[in-house]
């Protein structure tokens, strides 16, 4: 229906030119919110003239009878093409046959008037007593004013009647409202991030203004008082008055432009309310250029933003059991993971249904919200439990944000507080209330050229911001099963995930990937890396996970970008191999693409697309396993890694060179400087001792690492060592150099937990070793005396599996063993492999799961195996494994 | 009208857009496919398991052009497609009774 402006004569004419004269105001720079008022107030006069001159000739209704105005025309927000709702409310004693047809001609009447009437008609008792299945009706009648009619009707119903009925069924009501709208949120993907948002029902719009109010006011209705929500005077209610206000302007922007009841802010009324600084404070005084669409939008996700974490702290308020969707999880989750924690010591905050909640400042120990101290581990703990912050917590944290700064030591303490927030499951969304108290770029001040950045194309659904806590969403989410269409991809890359390292500095990355965007030079990625650079700094990272960190955010294009070439064709995959480098920066960047390209969009990674990455990542693995060998340092290779050792070891250029001089190099791209600094410290003492060791403890895994001449029998003797322990090797490599040094490094688990219960036989391990690899004892002896642990069934039976390859390396065959995982393999394998008279070149040990998998490049007397000694070794290795596994 | 439907490495996608686009051909629709022809595929091993790709990635490119344009789209998408190794994928040329614009209700040939 057609809302007809054209002026004419009488109640009808006088409405018309007002509501024309509402609208050249709102064109000419009034506000949103001033136009609804105004054309509410146009509509009274209208409908009570009307009604007026209806009473005139129907003595029906001069009693018994109410015109109610309802919903948003309840509140005097009437938008220039929303439905205006009105309820004629009858006394008892009214037939409600008998005012049947005048109610009738009256609402006829406005719809000549073009107007788009919504009318019902309530007995009072009908209309006080709720219908559970109708819920709607309830929430419209939560807004309600008395337009004209029976006054006492009225009075009857709004201070008696529908108090009596929240009272009674609030709770049913709170539910069913609750209910309804996590409905609504997930219709839009439970995000305010939309290409085309409508600015009503999508969350963060209008529609969540209203629960709000709704929320308050039934909250109100239950304790009998006049509602209040805690902060309302606050910076944050500020806030949210503010993006109320912008989308009032944005809806009836909309109206007009569509001659409609449309609220979608599609691209061209973007464009359109950009030109126009629509909601925004400059637009009474612009007269020429409009702002750039995609700064408008921003403008936009920052309010709905604001709505939105309003209606998660009005939901927080609400008891936990009528929390609906995706604000259920929060309570529940987060209540059981708590009671399964034992009580922390006093550290400034507790935890109240499912809520952090700061403590009081106390005299003597200050205020925890200005502590970093109590404020980081808060934080930590949200991550791993998913529960929210108290929002009086919140407010207190923005009040003390620069006395928190002046408390704040960057360093080791900052990284390992952001490590913890950053490995927990739930960090994305700790990291967003940390965002949106300003508590972000306080640790990561360069996060804050990204807040709210819209990249404004058909691609990007998310704000800069946004997509970077989807990615670490996305990231964490590999950790659990999905049953999504991704679900088998997100599995499989899920195992990659176990076998990272450094994954705080994953999640870093991905922290930091885009934050380059904000300087819009056009290379965003060499941005960010720079930007990186001075984060790495203040965190103190030393220069390998500096060059793990700054290597992944440089190059975190280059896989999506391998993708678009022939991903079977070697030399892409000799030029992606030669962008990462090392196993651990290829799982890191495999992984973050995954995610990069999930947070794009919902739609963004295919099944197709995770496909062909995966078969790009497991070429590029296998590539670098088969180059390792051929790839030495040498005269004209390394010279980079070569300077940043001697850099460290001033004054012995020539004996470092020398040293370095035929290792792999991925010895040095695996190696921090100081670390190859102390193993070549080590063969400088060889004249002392030629068994140099290196232990370090870990409660997880151990690791110990052996500098020595290289002789036969050599890995052998030292996996033998290690299984006398009851050590389990998970991962293990060895390197030599032109000199015939030897640096070979194990990671093991402590099988019978000797080293964890006995601090004192760390050092009777290591003399042990250190015996039985200077030939002081018996590795066989030692073997024959250890401990055997019943071994459990496994999981997953692993088939063994030799194979050979004689392409990958110019000098050495390459030999790679799979088989079950259990203690002592690598002693039989390795002793398989001396028996045969193989020298091992380069050893790289790794486990996952319960796979062993072993890659070996041997040569005999110096040369590749020819076929028949592959055939025998084969038969000798199946042999061994099978004899251990006993 | 003529409908070209051109399965070709994902790749030379890019490539054989632009050369499409120069030619005056707008419209098109892109598929992300996997595939096979006689070549069939391979099997790779990797950490003790065994991968088989028998169906390789494909993009799969649909336009349809006026008759007159046929020869010239096809031969746009053989110059830059074509690597004469095997994979490049091949092009099926089928008749298009009608072709409507649903915003306009415009037919034929202008509705491409």
């Amino acid at each position: 229906m057609q809302n007809d402006e054209t002026p004419g004569n009488g109640i009808r004419g006088e409405y018309q030119r007002r509501m024309l004269a509402i609208r050249d105001a709102f064109e000419a720079g009034a506000t949103g919110a001033a136009t609804i008022a105004a054309r509410a107030q146009a509509m009274d006069e209208l409908i009570v003239g009307v009604w007026s001159q209806a009473t005139e000739t129907t003595p029906e209704l001069r009693s018994g009878i109410a015109l109610v105005a309802l919903g948003g025309y309840g509140r005097s927000e009437l938008f220039p093409y929303s439905d205006v709702d009105v309820m004629y409310l009858l006394d008892g004693k009214v037939s409600e046959e008998r005012v049947k047809q005048p109610i009738r001609r009256i609402s006829q009447e406005l719809w000549d008037c073009g107007i788009r009437l919504s009318p019902l008609t309530r007995k009072r008792s009908e209309a006080e007593r709720f219908d559970p299945d109708n819920v709607e009706f309830a929430l419209s009648s939560l807004d309600h004013r008395l337009l004209a009619g029976d006054a006492a009707v009225y009075e009857r119903f709004a201070r008696t009647g529908l108090p009596k009925m929240l009272e009674r069924d609030g709770k049913t009501i709170v539910q069913g409202l609750v209910d309804l709208t996590a409905e609504r949120h997930k219709k839009y993907g439970d995000t305010l991030f939309h290409l085309e948002p409508s600015i009503k029902d999508c969350p963060g719009g209008l529609r969540d203004v209203h629960v709000c109010a709704w929320l308050k006011t039934l909250a109100g209705a239950s304790t009998g008082t006049k509602a209040s929500v805690d902060g309302e005077q606050s910076v944050e209610g500020e806030e949210f008055r503010q993006a109320v206000e912008f989308l009032f302007s944005v809806r009836c922007f909309l109206h007009y432009r569509h001659d409609r009841d449309d609220n979608t802010l599609d691209w061209q009324a973007q464009d359109a309310a950009a030109g126009a600084w629509m909601g925004m404070e400059r637009r009474r005084a612009a007269r020429e250029g409009g702002a750039d669409a995609a700064y408008w939008m921003r403008q936009y996700f920052r309010h709905a933003r604001a709505v939105e974490r309003n209606l998660t702290h009005m939901l927080e308020v609400t008891p936990p059991k009528q929390r609906g969707g995706r604000w259920a999880v929060v309570g529940k989750a987060a209540l059981s993971k708590v009671r399964r924690q034992p009580e922390p010591a006093v550290v400034g905050y507790r935890v109240e249904n499912g809520r952090a909640v700061l403590g009081v400042a106390n005299g003597a120990a200050g205020d925890p919200a200005q502590d970093p101290e109590v404020v980081l581990p808060l934080f930590a703990a949200m991550s791993r439990t998913g529960y929210g912050l108290d929002r009086a917590s919140e407010e207190r944290m923005s009040q003390a944000l620069p006395l928190l700064s002046a408390h704040l030591e960057e360093g080791p303490v900052l990284w390992r507080h952001l490590q913890e927030i950053l490995l927990g499951a739930h960090a994305g969304n700790t990291l967003r209330a940390m965002h949106a108290l300003g508590i972000l770029e306080l640790l990561i001040p360069e996060f804050h050229g990204i807040d709210a950045l819209v990249i404004r194309d058909a691609y990007h659904r998310y704000t800069v911001d946004e997509h970077t806590m989807v990615l670490i969403d996305t990231l964490h989410g590999m950790e659990t099963p999905q049953t999504s269409p991704l679900g088998e991809w997100a599995g499989r890359f899920g195992g990659i995930l176990r076998d990272v390292q450094h994954g705080a500095l994953l999640y870093l990355g991905a922290l930091l990937h885009d934050t380059g965007k904000g300087r819009n030079t056009g290379d965003h990625a060499r941005e960010s890396a720079l930007m990186a650079e001075n984060v790495a700094g203040r965190l103190e990272l030393d220069a390998y996970e500096s060059e793990l960190l700054l290597g992944l955010i440089r190059n975190h294009l280059e896989m999506s970008a391998a993708l678009r070439r022939d991903i079977f064709d070697l030399e892409t995959v000799r030029a992606f191999a030669g962008k990462v480098q090392t196993p651990e920066a290829l799982r890191m960047l495999t992984l973050f693409t995954y995610a990069d390209i999930a947070a794009v969009h919902p739609d963004a990674l295919t099944p197709w697309k995770a496909e062909n990455l995966w078969r790009l990542y497991l070429a590029t693995a296998n590539y670098l396993d088969r180059s390792v060998d051929d790839e030495r340092v040498g005269a004209r290779v390394g010279k980079d890694l070569v300077r940043r050792v001697v850099g460290v070891l001033p004054g012995k250029k020539a004996e470092v060179e020398a040293f370095l001089e035929g290792f792999p190099e991925r010895y040095l791209r695996t190696r921090t400087p100081e670390q190859v600094r102390m193993h070549f410290e080590m063969a400088q003492r060889f004249a002392e001792d030629k068994v140099q060791l290196e232990f370090h403890y870990g409660p997880e895994t151990s690791e110990i690492t052996l500098v020595t001449p290289d002789r036969a029998m050599l890995f052998a003797d030292m996996a033998g060592a290690l299984a006398a322990w009851g050590m389990n090797i998970v991962t293990a490599d060895a390197f030599s150099n032109r000199q015939g040094v030897v640096v070979d490094n194990f990671r093991f688990t402590d099988t019978f937990r000797t080293l964890e219960m006995n601090a004192s036989e760390h050092a009777t391990f290591v003399k042990s070793v250190h015996d039985a690899m200077a030939g002081k004892a018996a590795v066989e002896k030692l073997l024959a005396g250890r401990r055997r642990g019943r071994r459990k069934a496994p999981k997953v039976v692993v088939q063994a599996r030799v194979d050979f390859d004689d392409e990958v390396s110019s000098h050495s065959t390459l030999l790679q063993v799979v088989a079950q995982d259990m203690p002592g393999l690598l002693r039989s394998v390795s002793q398989a492999l001396a028996s045969r008279g193989c020298n091992i070149e380069v050893a790289l040990v790794d486990t996952e799961g319960e796979t062993a998998i072993d890659v070996f490049y041997v040569t005999r007397h110096g040369a590749k195996l020819d076929p028949d000694q592959q055939r025998e070794l084969k038969k000798e290795l199946l042999k061994a494994i099978e004899a251990n596994a006993g | 009208m003529q409908k070209i439907e051109a399965v070709i490495q994902p790749s030379k996608l890019d490539a054989v857009k632009d050369a499409l686009v120069e030619i005056g051909v707008q419209g098109m629709t892109i598929t992300e496919a996997r595939g096979h022809g006689r070549q069939k595929g391979h099997t790779e091993f990797y950490r003790g398991r065994e991968y088989s790709v028998d169906l390789l990635p494909k993009v799969k490119l649909e336009t349809v052009v006026s008759d007159e344009m046929k020869d010239k789209a096809v031969d746009a998408i053989m110059a830059v497609a074509r690597t004469g190794t095997i994979g490049d994928g091949k092009i099926f040329v089928t008749r298009v009774d009608e072709a409507i614009r649903i915003r306009n209700d415009e037919r034929g040939e202008v509705a491409l």
